[in-house]
């Protein structure tokens, strides 16, 4: 198994993903809604790039499926449901860390830090 | 579920886009990726999205799918780039623009032999493109462009001159002067290089002679009234500036406006070499570039445009 630094830095749609998943389980197109949400539309992940982070996320470990069924704001149809493993969730911490230490970083060398 | 049948169109081409992506993958997320692409055509269809959001979408979905087809199928990104660069290379070069270079000196003046030149085959309404339509910044040809043609009497050749006469207008020549519509046009692009009259050539239209082609002899039987050509509906009048040395509607005719290739854009290179080198292609000639690129290319020519004018 994979220990959170061998994953580090993830990509920005690998971490927002994840940051979708951190509170419940979502299908692929509310993980693109709460996606658009946390970026303010800033990143909008296509149909492609969404499936193609989550396979490598299934492989990784990061994300498990959950059973299918149906979205009760969308329609009757049967989606498949995606939900953070213990592993993805101790990544997703380490990364935002990782962020946190460089943007405190910059705040120091950009002259940023204290105040606005 | 009620969805228009505009979203099950676009629905359907995104399913057959899915066969781009490996077998496998697609067997796995397929379903899930249509379920997605649906909610989201129907999540705009309910906001009444406007055509410039479905636009960005639809360029969004192409680019999502070149970036995870070739991600998926582990495609380098450098194959990739330049699949990407060569279609638009291709549909460019096919539908929006056509390179060519100007092998005689018919325009001389304006346009010398061995300009090579792109031609904007969208601008004019009537252009080369079916697109034309479609793009917006295009209007009518008037009179004073310079425009390029098929030549009526052979298609496979490309023609630039000068647009004399639209539909109706009524022209002939008193001693090198075009009179149009009864008006004497002082034209400042025009060029008078033989001196002497020739009286098929000054004063046209006189009676038809030994140069005079098919298209030609079609317009005196035809569209010949009281000393003047009459141009018909949907033709053209075109004249070289090169008004002495030029083979223009004098001699073949009009042009069919479905004949227009469109209108002249920029000089991207002007390389001084004789008409038979462009006429014919030969050794010499790619033997002569080689050894005088820099000082036979005439150099301010580059990136100027052949401008349309107004005749006074």
């Amino acid at each position: 198994m994979k220990k959170p630094p061998d994953l580090l830095p993830l990509t920005p749609p690998v971490f927002h993903i994840l940051l979708a998943l951190a509170d419940e389980e979502r299908h692929g197109y509310g993980i693109m809604q709460d996606v658009a949400r946390q970026t303010n539309d800033s990143l909008q992940l296509g149909p492609g790039t969404l499936y193609g982070c989550l396979k490598r996320m299934l492989a990784a470990g990061l994300v498990e499926e959950s059973e299918e069924r149906p979205d009760p704001e969308l329609d009757d149809e049967r989606r498949r449901y995606y939900r953070m493993t213990a592993l993805g969730r101790s990544t997703v911490k380490a990364e935002a860390s990782r962020l946190a230490g460089a943007v405190s970083a910059a705040k120091v060398k950009l002259g940023l830090a204290g105040g606005k | 579920m009620n969805d228009s049948a505009s979203i099950r169109v676009v629905c359907r081409l995104y399913a057959a886009m899915l066969y781009g992506y490996p077998p496998e993958f697609r067997l796995r997320y397929g379903v899930e990726m249509q379920q997605f692409f649906h909610d989201r055509c129907r999540e705009l269809f309910r906001a009444h999205a406007g055509s410039g959001v479905w636009l960005r979408f639809g360029l969004r979905t192409v680019a999502d799918w070149i970036g995870s087809t070739t991600r998926e199928r582990r495609i380098p990104k450098l194959v990739q780039e330049w699949t990407v660069t060569l279609l638009m290379f291709l549909f460019v070069t096919t539908t929006m623009v056509q390179a060519y270079v100007v092998p005689t000196g018919s325009m001389e003046g304006n346009i010398l032999v061995g300009d090579h030149m792109l031609v904007d085959k969208v601008g004019f309404e009537n252009g080369g493109s079916n697109w034309s339509s479609y793009v917006p910044p295009h209007r009518d040809v008037k009179r004073g462009d310079i425009i390029a043609f098929r030549y009526p009497e052979d298609v496979r050749q490309t023609f630039v001159k000068r647009v004399i006469g639209l539909p109706s207008d009524r022209i002939h020549l008193e001693n090198k002067h075009v009179i149009r519509n009864g008006q004497t046009l002082d034209e400042p692009y025009a060029r008078y290089t033989i001196p002497g009259i020739d009286d098929y050539r000054d004063n046209f239209p006189t009676a038809p002679d030994f140069y005079t082609l098919g298209g030609g002899r079609a317009m005196f039987a035809n569209n010949v009234q009281g000393g003047e050509v009459i141009v018909p509906p949907k033709t053209l009048f075109v004249l070289g500036d090169n008004r002495d040395n030029s083979l223009d509607s004098r001699y073949w005719g009009f042009v069919p406006d479905n004949y227009l290739v469109g209108k002249p854009l920029v000089i991207y290179w002007s390389f001084d070499a004789p008409t038979n080198d462009y006429v014919d292609w030969n050794l010499r000639h790619v033997e002569d570039v080689a050894l005088h690129f820099f000082s036979k290319t005439r150099w301010e020519r580059m990136l100027t445009h052949p401008r349309s004018q107004a005749a006074q």
